[in-house]
């Protein structure tokens, strides 16, 4: 009986990555193949393209993560109360998230674009200069990002708003009666019992964010010069149009090791959390 | 006192986003029922003016028909084969002793951190060299192996270590008296797991399934790189949303009507299984 998922297991998820691996030695480009020991490893440290990729990359992800954090566990706590109204806003700040990254970034291509866009339409209505957004090579990169935090909101929220759920109500009760307010229940009780799901989301989120690739490629292409480009963009790139599959196995365990770094430090961080409390 | 103001600030800054998360589809709205003359226009203006030729011309831009079905059948088919692995193996997993579990039940969980985008690039390669489909020969070499067919499409799908979790989670809590009567009765391993499991799996299988189907659905780095060299023949909705992007003169509101019909589809099964999408998400991320 376990045979069927083994099977698709090993074929198509440890197959290829040990293959990633493998061929990152080798110059294979579909026709030939040699091994050329870590000669790629060190081209990619000095490919510009793929230096600026990781630093894009990383910049996206910081600049996405913390507000996301912030906003969706704001979000989290404004919704959490059981009445109908608070369903329907819960439903509408999801939607984003199960909505498809292409349609997303088809909206938001239009919203962005210089000539007809919503966004510049906006700002000549209130008589602020129009601007050129995703064809602005120090614009591009935040475009995408306020895009993401858009999408991703609903996702941190519905998140939180489990992590919220499960601290008991007397907590709060205590806490009233004991004649702390609002602000002090939310740093005291609240901040403190959805540490555990921010590692959590800290670690979904940036493996989302090393991931991402479809709004590059269907924004911006990785411009303007370069400025949106990201780690996966240019393995797509490298693999599909100029076909070094060496080459971009290389980059593809790079950012393996990456993302296995970022989940195995969240999870050492989580452990250490459970550790200290487990002392007191 | 401070309570009351807190709570209206409260639903006034929700208020804020819930508008600000809703303002793109409400753009998506009116511009797909506007003319080219009011998008190209420099006035705001947010509303449709019910241009509901749009639709049909953007709907015969390319076979829309054949986009959608074909969407729907590699989701559907990649969805419910998945499920029903996915199960079985999560209830082996709950329920059954073999050597090498622990080691096994690990993997699964290396498995369900890997991006898939990390394996692009050999997965490709594999589709393309697998043996003895599509013109290849014994050792994959000569054709174009399932590059450009829906098995080719589905086939990265089915795996889904998350889907294996999820379920043994689920059956673990099971009690063990089922398999012991089932044992009596003379029902095998197999039969326990079909006839008494699955039936008993409704709420976990609507969860696991329309995550699977969003997330399919939605899907379009693969569909991309596996249609990369072919006809179009199997073009999914997301692929082909793009095609609107790619002329000189971009129609935004025919390509605004294709992405709220491609989107309302993701809308109406997120609205129905609203509570099991949720309870999906969840799965993954609590662990108490």
């Amino acid at each position: 009986m376990l045979v069927p998922f083994f099977l698709f297991f090993a074929c198509f998820v440890l197959y290829p990555i040990l293959r990633s691996v493998l061929d990152s030695f080798t110059n294979y480009d579909l026709i030939k193949k040699e091994f050329v020991g870590l000669d790629n490893y060190f081209r990619l440290f000095r490919d510009k393209t793929f230096v600026r990729s990781v630093q894009n990359t990383l910049v996206y992800a910081a600049c996405s993560i913390v507000p996301l954090m912030a906003l969706g566990l704001i979000a989290a706590v404004l919704v959490n109360r059981q009445t109908k109204i608070m369903y329907a806003a819960r439903a509408v700040l999801m939607y984003p998230y199960v909505t498809s990254m292409v349609a997303v970034s088809m909206v938001w291509m239009y919203m962005y674009d210089p000539n007809n866009g919503i966004f510049n339409k906006l700002l000549l209505a209130v008589g602020l200069d129009p601007q050129k957004f995703l064809y602005d090579p120090d614009q591009a990169l935040w475009c995408l990002i306020v895009m993401n935090i858009w999408k991703y909101l609903g996702y941190v929220m519905i998140i939180y708003l489990a992590g919220l759920q499960g601290v008991p109500k007397d907590l709060y009760e205590a806490a009233g009666i004991d004649g702390a307010g609002s602000w002090r229940q939310l740093w005291s009780i609240t901040l403190p019992s959805v540490r555990p799901v921010s590692y959590f989301l800290m670690t979904t989120l940036c493996v989302e964010c090393f991931k991402t690739f479809d709004q590059v490629r269907l924004m911006t292409n990785g411009g303007p010069v370069n400025a949106t480009t990201t780690i996966t963009y240019q393995i797509y790139m490298r693999a599909f149009s100029e076909f070094k599959m060496g080459y971009a196995s290389a980059m593809s365990v790079v950012l393996l090791l990456i993302v296995l770094v970022i989940t195995l430090v969240n999870l050492k961080l989580g452990h250490q959390l459970d550790d200290e409390r487990g002392g007191n | 006192m401070e309570s009351k103001w807190f709570r209206r600030i409260g639903s006034a800054v929700l208020l804020i986003s819930v508008i600000i998360t809703a303002f793109p589809f409400w753009v998506m709205f009116s511009v797909s029922l506007q003319t080219m003359q009011e998008i190209y226009s420099h006035e705001l203006n947010l509303w449709p003016s019910f241009q509901w030729g749009n639709y049909a011309e953007a709907m015969t831009n390319g076979p829309w028909g054949r986009y959608i079905l074909n969407s729907l059948y590699v989701t559907a088919g990649s969805t419910l084969i998945s499920l029903f692995i996915n199960a079985m193996t999560g209830y082996v997993f709950a329920r059954m002793q073999f050597p090498w579990k622990r080691t096994l039940l690990v993997l699964v969980l290396i498995g369900m951190m890997i991006p898939t985008q990390v394996t692009l690039v050999p997965l490709f390669i594999l589709v393309k060299n697998l043996p003895l489909v599509g013109g290849n020969n014994i050792l994959g070499m000569g054709g174009t192996g399932l590059v450009d067919t829906y098995a080719g499409l589905m086939l990265p799908f089915i795996a889904g270590s998350f889907g294996v979790f999820m379920c043994r989670q689920f059956y673990i809590m099971f009690p063990k008296e089922l398999d012991e009567a089932a044992k009596i009765d003379g029902c095998s391993r197999f039969g326990t797991f079909c006839r008494i499991y699955l039936p008993l799996s409704k709420a976990l299988l609507a969860s696991l399934g329309v995550l699977k189907f969003i997330g399919a659905w939605n899907e379009y780095t693969w569909p991309l790189v596996i249609t990369n060299t072919g006809s179009g023949r199997i073009t999914t909705v997301q692929l082909a949303l793009t095609a609107f992007r790619n002329e000189g003169e971009i129609f935004w509101n025919l390509m605004m009507a294709a992405t709220l019909v491609s989107t309302g589809i993701v809308l109406v099964v997120f609205v129905c299984l609203q509570k099991y999408f949720v309870a999906g998400i969840l799965a993954g991320s609590v662990k108490e």
